[in-house]
């Protein structure tokens, strides 16, 4: 009886943890939904994104200095509560500014909920090796769930749907801190948070390298490709699946190949999304794939590696918290630039080459010329950052009927796809470096990292 | 003596590495490396001629091959001068009266081109020189979008 409520217990917060570390790519697929429901700019609504795990980082990173001398249930606690509380107020934010605001809240909510799981995870499985093993697969699997989650959740419901989902979650995390026996563990300052750092750079350039294969992926077969929510969740679910299937690999290799292949594998699969030859999606999934793998190869190790288990718990777990979410933060600080800069030129790219396809189109005039000024119209009514949809004029005059006007409207919005999918080759690439860099480091620190 | 063998996982993960480097060679063969199809062709250098019959193949001729010689005397491509022709494009603006003189040269240099071809009968071509000398073509491309809602 004890055993199964324990066993419930674990589930319940791991649930929770995986939902912490979700919640920093879930609002991905809804980002469009979003631009449109509160009128704003790219900038604006990317800060949604932002803004939790801004906080997540500065909030762990903070806590680190004094969070083992608190109880760890009265952190986890404090923690659920008000990641709860921001959940139900980003559920009814009325204006951007409000939701950004509730997302600060609920990062910092999250910080303290995902410091104070570890050693609560620790008294309710009896071992502290089964609790950061439960509490990385949790924020692993979270992760990369995260932006799959999201979009069906966009989807079949609403935007609001994704923070309404995980309030029952908190509030049976809650319950479950109720009944937790309590953590007993040692405390105090210890030099072993020095020790840690070799693993939290690898991480942190990991799970930047992640905010490439999450948020460039998604954006371009969503806003580019023209997938919808639950078709974008569709493809990226294959990256929680590949770092799931990659376990059984990763437990059984020693760990410095476990590190150096994984971090291998998600950089050549960033390299691979970077040099896509077409819009097809069995290339991304493929890719994807790589990178899931990669992330269950090398994630899990370095999680080990980077907590402390016999001494220093709380301090080594609230520490690569931190690390993971400013890897992500500065990664996007990274990509977002390099993306938007290299976006108004590929535009007019795009632009010059949609109309070398249409002056050459072998169509009478009577159908290029209306077709043409529809697509100027579509053009300017589309809000800055949006690609309409470019097929439409062309089935508007017969095109489902007419193979030669099928094979233009292809032709043209191919180009237009394979233009603008090109300009997120320098964010990959960048992002495939952030990840190829935890190899040397790895190398670097083998004797640190392994022992 | 013993060769040492390779472990299993070890071979695996070599295999996982191989299977994402085939990946980026497919891609790469695939054309991930070459340009984006169609590429923007000089516009001095002849290009093959539209392929379309009847009336309006020759007026798309005409267009498109006095488009190439306007865009030629600008020193711009036949793309770059139709996008700048619209308020709306972000394209380079080119001075309006060069366009205009541009585009009327271009296009008379079309109509006889396509009256050597024979696909001009002679008597009209004054006609359609008169005709390219007094269109208002900054008018026209100005109202534009109008004159496409009278296009069934």
């Amino acid at each position: 009886m004890h055993a199964a409520r324990s066993s419930l217990g674990v589930a319940v917060v791991a649930a929770v943890v995986g939902i912490a570390f979700a919640d920093s790519s879930i609002v991905v697929l809804a980002l469009p939904q979003l631009y449109g429901r509160f009128d704003t700019t790219i900038t604006g609504v990317s800060w949604v994104l932002t803004a939790y795990n801004v906080a997540v980082a500065v909030t762990a990173i903070a806590l680190v200095l004094f969070v083992h001398h608190l109880r760890a249930a009265v952190v986890l606690a404090s923690g659920i509560l008000l990641f709860l509380g921001a959940s139900i107020a980003c559920a009814a934010a009325g204006s951007l500014e409000f939701l950004i605001a509730a997302r600060c809240v609920q990062g910092v909510g999250a910080a303290l909920l995902l410091a104070g799981a570890l050693p609560v995870l620790v008294a309710l499985t009896g071992s502290a090796a089964a609790a950061a093993g439960v509490w990385t697969l949790a924020g692993t699997f979270g992760a990369a769930l995260g932006p799959a989650l999201g979009g069906v959740l966009t989807e079949l419901f609403d935007w609001r749907a994704i923070f309404v989902a995980q309030a029952p979650v908190a509030a049976a995390a809650l319950l479950a801190v109720r009944a937790a026996p309590e953590a007993e563990l040692a405390e105090g300052w210890r030099p072993k948070l020095r020790q840690t750092i070799p693993a939290n750079v690898c991480i942190g350039l990991l799970f930047g390298a992640l905010a490439g294969v999450l948020f460039l992926a998604v954006l371009l077969v969503i806003v580019v490709w023209g997938y919808s929510p639950i078709g974008g969740a569709a493809i990226v679910s294959v990256i929680p699946v590949a770092t799931l299937a990659a376990r059984p690999l990763e437990r059984r290799l020693e760990p410095l190949y476990a590190v150096c292949g994984g971090a291998l594998l998600l950089a050549l699969g960033l390299v691979a999304l970077a040099l896509l030859p077409s819009s097809a999606a069995v290339y991304v999934v493929v890719a994807l794939l790589f990178c899931g793998a990669g992330l269950g190869l090398s994630v899990p190790f370095l999680s080990r590696a980077a907590l402390d288990t016999r001494s220093d718990l709380p301090r080594t777990g609230t520490l690569t918290i931190g690390v993971r979410h400013l890897g992500l933060v500065l990664a996007l600080g990274l990509i977002a630039p390099l993306l938007a800069s290299s976006v108004p030129a590929a535009g007019h790219r795009a632009e010059l080459r949609a109309t070398a396809v249409l002056l050459d189109a072998p169509i009478s005039l009577t159908t290029k010329l209306p077709i043409a000024y529809d697509l100027v119209g579509l053009f300017k009514q589309a809000q800055d950052g949006e690609v309409p949809d470019l097929a439409q004029p062309f089935n508007a005059h017969g095109a489902r009927n007419d193979e030669t006007l099928a094979s233009v409207r292809d032709e043209l919005v191919g180009t237009i796809e394979e233009t603008i999918t090109r300009c997120f080759r320098p964010a990959f690439f960048l992002s495939a470096l952030l990840a190829a860099l935890a190899i040397p480091v790895a190398l670097l620190f083998r004797r640190r990292l392994v022992a | 003596m013993s060769v040492r063998r390779i472990p299993k996982p070890v071979l695996v993960l070599a295999a996982l590495v191989a299977g994402a480097v085939i990946l980026i060679v497919v891609q790469l063969a695939k054309g991930a490396a070459g340009p984006v199809s169609p590429t923007l062709l000089r516009p001095c250098v002849p290009r093959a001629a539209f392929t379309g019959g009847g009336l309006s193949g020759v007026v798309q001729r005409v267009v498109l091959e006095g488009l190439d010689g306007a865009a030629c005397k600008l020193g711009t491509t036949r793309e770059e001068l139709v996008l700048s022709l619209s308020p709306s494009s972000n394209s380079q603006r080119l001075d309006r009266k060069a366009i205009e003189v541009a585009i009327r040269a271009g296009l008379n240099e079309a109509i006889d081109a396509e009256r050597r071809q024979g696909n001009i009968p002679a008597f009209l071509v004054p006609t359609l020189h008169q005709l390219v000398e007094k269109t208002p073509f900054d008018k026209l491309i100005r109202g534009g979008v109008a004159l496409g809602n009278l296009i069934p």
